[in-house]
Parts: C-alpha cells; structure tokens; sequence
C-alpha cells in the first residue's frame, strides 16, 4: 500500500454518502473522513443515522449514492467480509461472541490455525491469544470460557479479535454502556493507546464527556445529516448537545426543587444472599435518592431485593411506617413498588404486546372486571399515558419491539405511572437512549417526585444521579456507606468516596427536607 | 375491536384455507356432497379439539408431544369404567376429562417445578402414558363399548353433525377466554417474555402449569369423541395425534417461540390439514403421500410467513415500474 507519509490520505473517506429504506432517508449526502491515528467520535440522537453510517462501513449496507474511499481508491463494500479484508472490525453493543466457547477459540472463530489436515493448532491458538491479550494489558485466560467473563472483559476479546485481524479501522459502538468508572477509565486508556500504534478509531457514545476525555474529532450527525466534524480543541460539551438537539437545552438536568414529605421507604440493614451486605436508609414521599457506586457495589441487587426478586435474608423492609414483606415482586406491586429494570429488553418489555398492553401488565387489576378485561378502558389508559409521556403514537399499535430505545424504556415507566406506585426504582432509566428522550425521563421523575411517589434512582451517569438526586446513598461492596445530599457532593468525591479512597464526611447526615433548602 | 378479529394473523390461514377448499373441489366434484363434508367434519374433531390444549401451550412458550398418548390412556378409561366397571357414561366422560387434566397437570409440574424442559418431559409422558394405557387395557382393544355411547357425540341438529357445535363452541370459548380474561392475557405475557412477567408479578409457572392442564383436559375430549365414534376405546388410538396437532397451531401462524399465535387461526390450521387429507381420499391417493403431503404443508405455512418479506420485495420489484427508481 502506498503510505503517504508527510501529507497523509485519510484511511477511510465517505463523499456523500446516501442510504434510504423505503421512504425515509437514514443518511443523506454525508462527507466525513477518518484518519490513522485518530480517536474520531461520532454523535447524535437515536435515529439521527450513526448507525446505519457504520453499518455502511461495516459492509452490512451499500450506500444508495455517493462513495466510500480507502486510502484514496474507491471501493464498494458489498458483504461484511470484504469489510474484514479492508481492515475494518466493528465492535457492536451486544458482542458477537460464542458464550460457550473459549477466549482463544473465540479469537480465532472461523480462522482456526491448523496443524495438518483437519486439526486445529491449539499451541499457537492459545499463544498468540494470549499475545493479543497482553498487548491490551489483560490477563485473561485464553481457556477461560466467555460467559464467565465479565462485560469489560468480554469486550477486550471482541478487540483482542479485532486486532488479531490486522483490523486498522476500529468502529466501538457505544463501548462503555455497560462498564463500571474503572473498566471505562481502562477502555479509555486502552482506546487512546490503540490509536497511538496507528489505528483509526470510529467512537461512538451517548456520554458527550467521554467522547470529549477520548477523541481527537468529533462529527455530529442529525436526521441523517452532517452537522459538522471539529476538532475537540474548538468545541464543548454544550455546543455538541445544542447541535445534535438542533435547540438549546436551557438545563441539562431540569431538576425540580423537592417538597419531600414523611418517610415513604424505610429499609434497616438490609441482606440477601445475592450481593446485598447491610443497606439502610429511607426514602421519603417526594424525594429523589441515588444511589451512587461502582457496577457491581450491589446498587442493582438492592433494586432487586426491595422488589421480591432476591429472597431477603435478614434486615427489615417499611413502607410508610408498616412493615412489609417483600417475598415476591407481586408482593411489591401489591405494596406499591415498581422497577424499572436495567435491562429493559430481557426484563421489562413483551415484544409481542403493543404499548397498552405492555403497560397494563404491572396491574392488570385496574383495568378489570372480576377476570374479565375492559378492552375498550384498557386502551384509553394506555393513549392517555402514551400522550403524557410524549411516546410516540406509533406505539397505540405497533409491537414495542419497532420502537426507538427511548420510546421503549417511556413504556417501560408508564406502566409504573399506570399502575400508581408510591416508591419508583429506577435503574439506569435512561441507558442508551437519546438527549430528547432522557429529558421526557427527567420530566417524568419531576413530576412524579411532585406527586409523592419516593424515587430510588440507580445511574452509572454520575453527573445525571449528581442532578435528578436529592440525597445520595454510597453503595459500595453491598452495603450503604452513608447517606449525603447530592448537593454537596461532586462527581469526584462520588467516586472517591464509592472506591474507598476517601472516607465520608463525619458530619451527622442532614435530614431530607433540608438537604434541598 | 372486529377489526382486531379480522388481523392479518387469522387472514393468512383463511385464505389459505379457501384456496385448498376451491383446488380439491376442482380435483373431485365429491367434495362438497354433504355427506363428505360430515365427513370431514367428524374427521377433523379430534384433531382440532386437541389443537386447542397444543396452541395455548405453545403460546405460553412450551410444547406437548404427549395429547395422543393422553388420549390412548382417556379411550382405554373410559372403556374400562363403562364396560368392565359398569359406571354410568354420563360420569365416566366426566372421570376421563378429570382423568385427563390430571395428566396435563403431570406434564406442567415436571416442566415447571421440576424444571425439566417441556419438549423432553412430554416427550417421557408420550411413552409414560401409553404404556400406562397397554397395561389398563392388556393391550387390547375394547369392543362395543354401549349402545348408549354414540348418539350423545354422533347425533346431528338441523342436519349438522354435533361434533361441529363442540368444536365451535370450544373455539369460541378458548378465543373469549385468551382475549378477555386474566388467565388468558397472562399466558401471552409468560410466552412473550418470561422474565418480563415475572417483574410484572406474573406467576409463570402458575400460567404454564394451567395451559398443560388445558391441553391434557383437550386431549381428553378428543379421546372421548374417538371413543365415541368408534364405540371402542385403545391403546393404539392417537398415534402422531401430537404431530396434527402442533401443525395445525403452526399453519394457524403461531410461533413456537411463543407469545404469537390465534385460536381461530388453529381451527384453520387444523381444517386445512383434514381438507387436504380429505381431497386426497377422494382421489384415491395412497396414505404414504398423504403423509408426504401433511410434512410439505407443515413446511409451506411456516416457510411463507419466514419469506414473507422477501418474497414481497421480489414481487415489487417485479411489478416496479423504470421511473420510480430512485435517483436524484
């Protein structure tokens, strides 16, 4: 290949690139190019077209006009393969991964190194793993099986993979959605360091602040249209939200002062034999509490306790002063407590119900006479709740499962609007969705905290919990290391604190009512 | 609401339907005598009824490989209690419907308690519950069973054979009790997403463990009408019953996956299998064709609805005309 040395052709070059389906125009006339040695993120809403424009690259589309270059020739990627053989890897959200099989056969899937004949160079399968492996500074086992890997560790073998192809262009499709601060401060590391040794990185993230620690450019894209590419240098974090919004978001966070009231939830040294180790604290009627931690303190495992998932094994649960058994997520609906799970796919939505059927799931009661169901009332609570919550009317009649991110986990929430609860978990509410439809989820939270319904919010977007909270509880190892209002805290000292580098204030813990005064 | 009746799921099968109804009147001008199509009906009976404990299993996200084995054990029951216990027939298809629901019950709890995969558990009550049914009956049939038997099942109103009013009612009851109850939503709900339930508060073994008592309770009365018809009760009877079954659900367009799927559509399933069959009697086609055939049907239904988009695609571009190609 011809290297041009001083004066470098980009690797890779789109000159107005189109795609449709159908009617709608995913991208259209799109020019951006991608450099050796450069972070390049990439941003927008859900929709604005940054996936079809991977997907483009990937080889998974063909544009319907305009032209992809790769170091200066033309060349059509008509199957994924020839992609591969271009240099390209694209590291999805969900992995493609065998979770059955080892990381080094996983490496090496499709390509096994052969002895002779038939038989697989398990010597050479294994070293060179571990090879790849080290070069990213991990020290996982190349027999290691993949589902017992961690997130962050499953996604190093996606690059291990990635890299052992030769693969100069990396496209990371929201890379850091399921990592804790740690594992995202090592991708990010990782990431910088990959581009170091000449590698074209593609980034994509809704977390504007990582894309601002990480990249080298950054290119907005909006109803599949090109914003702009800027260097980080001439850009902030405001100007890169007002130009994938298009309006100016006045406040990131629109959060509303609490009037909190009585203790709502009250739970007492916690423990289940899932994660949870001593949690204590209260949630009062109109008060927002995060819980801050690391992935994996247990924050998502205290969720799952106060909602009957997790047997509780010792510890005490009270609900505005009654105590209350938590023995089954029944029994929490019957009390009043609703989740919103984390994994709204796995766990909160019927792809084969449409948008008032999904809601009306959490309590089929108000929609019921003796068993029967009131079709007709059924809907009219469903349209209502789809117009408060700005979800979009396509959802009165199409399967969830066509619906944006956003407009799924909207459903998610209202079924929990739907069903009246007084004490909301909400957990990582707005993870993978769009700036618009996690200001219609700050909305929501607002107003019902105003109702009097007690919050629990669970974030790994610190500056979001820091925000919507009025009170944080530190989890950190299972237990509740201390309650403090948000507002004296800080991302740093959330962090600082949640990993044990710094103690708690040992001031005596205001109460709710005045930690907003 | 009529609307929703009339959905594209039910739509497919009854066009379906109609299509093979107008080719086997054009191969035989037999078929539409209204002695073949009592015919028919009676034929298909069996089969439909226990199309009806297979759909809401399958719906649910399970499977019953068992309903001929169910109804082996129901014919040879009823046969025993009547003829060599003397009990009143009345009570006897009464005790073998009981009997019935028992087994289905048996099937839910090893698939749903004791964790053992539908498709296997089912698969050791399919021989489980033969068995059982040769050795109540020594493994003969039992002959003229009573006089008394026959007309309750074989009788007709306004010409109509009564078996069609069984299978109409048990459809209509089935399709109100999926549509508008409690029990019926949640089963959706269970076969929609298992885990989704459970943090909604479903009961999802509770609502499994009710479908395989359905289609054990189903299986049942499909063994009662055979009993019936053929006076006679045995352990032979309803071999590959499960395999009509479950096709008759999957013609219907429901997904094995579970959570999709329409009774009515099931009903069409299962009378576009016994038409078929029917057309080929008519015409004298050996029973190994037929066989032949039922497999390339099966094929055909779930190989449509899996191309469907491709094969519109094609037909659009086929029908495209040079202009709309866009190009700006």
């Amino acid at each position: 290949m011809t290297d041009a040395g001083a004066a470098p052709q980009p690797l890779w070059r789109l000159e107005g690139v189109t795609k449709r389906f159908f009617a709608v125009r995913a991208l259209s006339g799109v020019d951006v190019s991608f450099r050796r040695g450069e972070v390049h993120a990439l941003v927008g809403e859900n929709g604005s077209g940054k996936s079809t424009l991977v997907k483009c690259l990937a080889g998974v589309h063909q544009p319907d006009e305009g032209a992809l270059y790769h170091e200066g020739s033309r060349v059509t990627l008509g199957h994924p393969l020839e992609a591969r053989a271009h240099g390209v890897a694209t590291i999805f959200q969900e992995f493609s991964l065998v979770p059955t099989l080892s990381v080094a056969e996983n490496v090496f899937l499709g390509r096994q190194p052969l002895m002779r004949g038939p038989w697989i160079d398990w010597q050479a399968m294994r070293a060179e793993t571990r090879r790849v492996l080290g070069e990213l500074g991990a020290k996982t086992d190349p027999d290691a099986i993949v589902r017992h890997l961690s997130v962050a560790d499953q996604q190093l073998v996606e690059i291990a993979k990635a890299i052992s192809l030769n693969s100069v262009l990396l496209i990371l499709d929201e890379p850091t959605a399921a990592l804790g601060l740690h594992e995202t401060d090592r991708l990010l590391e990782l990431v910088r360091g990959l581009a170091k040794q000449g590698k074209a990185i593609l980034y994509i993230s809704h977390r504007i602040n990582e894309v601002f620690r990480v990249a080298d450019r950054i290119t907005v894209l909006k109803d599949g249209k090109l914003v702009a590419t800027e260097e980080v240098a001439a850009l902030d974090m405001d100007k890169v939200v007002r130009m994938m919004v298009g309006r100016d978001i006045e406040q990131h966070y629109p959060k509303l002062p609490a009037t909190t009231g009585r203790v709502r939830l009250a739970i007492r040294d916690l423990r289940t034999e899932r994660g949870v180790r001593g949690a204590t604290f209260e949630v009062h009627a109109g008060e927002v509490l995060g819980l801050g931690g690391m992935v994996g303190a247990g924050r998502t495992e205290i969720a799952r306790a106060l909602f009957g998932i997790d047997p509780i094994v010792s510890g005490s649960v009270e609900l505005d002063g009654a105590p209350l058994s938590v023995h089954s997520p029944n029994a929490a609906i019957e009390a009043g407590i609703g989740l919103v799970p984390e994994n709204r796919k796995a766990d909160g939505l019927f792809f084969n119900f449409e948008a008032p059927r999904n809601i009306t799931t959490s309590k089929w009661s108000r929609v019921t006479r003796g068993p029967i169901f009131d079709l007709k009332r059924e809907r009219e609570l469903g349209r209502s709740l789809v117009t408060t919550l700005n979800i979009t009317p396509t959802a009165m009649d199409a399967s969830v499962g066509f619906l944006s991110g956003g407009n799924q986990q909207k459903v998610v929430i209202a079924r929990w609007l739907y069903a009246e609860a007084k004490v909301l978990i909400l957990d990582e509410p707005t993870q993978g969705i769009d700036v618009g439809a996690k200001l219609d989820v700050y909305g929501v939270i607002n107003d019902l905290a105003a109702r009097g319904v007690a919050i629990i919010l669970i974030s790994s977007d610190y500056p979001e919990l820091l925000a919507m909270s009025d009170r944080i509880a530190i989890v950190s190892g299972g237990a509740v290391l201390g309650v403090v209002p948000a507002a004296q805290m800080d991302e740093h000292r959330l962090i600082a604190i949640a990993s044990g580098a710094e103690a708690l204030p040992t001031q005596p813990i205001p109460a709710a009512g005045s930690a907003t005064a | 609401m009529r609307q929703r009746l009339l959905s594209s799921t039910v739509i497919g099968p009854l066009v379906a339907l109609i299509l093979v109804v107008f080719v086997v009147s054009l191969t035989t001008d037999r078929f539409l005598l209204p002695q073949n199509l009592s015919n028919v009906t009676l034929q298909v009976s069996s089969v439909a009824i226990a199309a009806i404990g297979a759909t809401l299993v399958i719906l649910a996200g399970g499977i019953d490989l068992s309903p001929g084995s169910v109804l082996a054990l129901s014919s040879s029951t009823l046969a025993i209690l009547i003829k060599n216990l003397g009990w009143p027939v009345e009570i006897a298809i009464f005790a073998t419907l009981v009997l019935g629901a028992l087994l289905g019950l048996g099937n839910g709890v090893l698939s749903t308690y004791l964790r053992i995969p539908s498709f296997v558990a089912t698969l050791a009550t399919l021989t489980i519950y033969r068995g059982l049914a040769f050795l109540i009956t020594g493994g003969t049939p039992i002959f003229s069973i009573s006089p008394k038997l026959r007309p309750i099942f074989y009788g007709s109103f306004l010409g109509v054979p009564l078996p069609f009013y069984y299978v109409v009612a048990a459809f209509v009851l089935t399709g109100l009790f999926l549509r508008y109850t409690v029990p019926g939503r949640a089963i959706y709900a269970v076969g929609g997403n298992e885990s989704a339930a459970r943090f909604s508060g479903i009961k999802v073994n509770r609502t499994r463990l009710l479908t395989f008592m359905i289609a054990g309770l189903t299986a049942a009365a499909a063994g009662v009408l055979t009993t019936a018809r053929l006076d006679s009760g045995s352990p032979n009877y309803g071999v590959g019953l499960e395999l009509q079954a479950i096709a008759a659900a999957v013609i219907g367009g429901a997904s094995l996956a579970g959570g999709l799927g329409n009774i009515v559509a099931t009903l069409f399933g299962a009378l576009i299998v016994a038409v078929v069959q029917n057309g080929l009697n008519l015409n004298a086609v050996q029973a190994s064709w037929q066989q032949v055939t039922l497999g390339t049907i099966i094929i055909l239904a779930v190989g449509l609805d899996m191309w469907r988009n491709d094969l519109s695609e094609a037909l659009r571009r086929l029908f495209r005309r040079p202009g709309q190609k866009g190009s700006t």
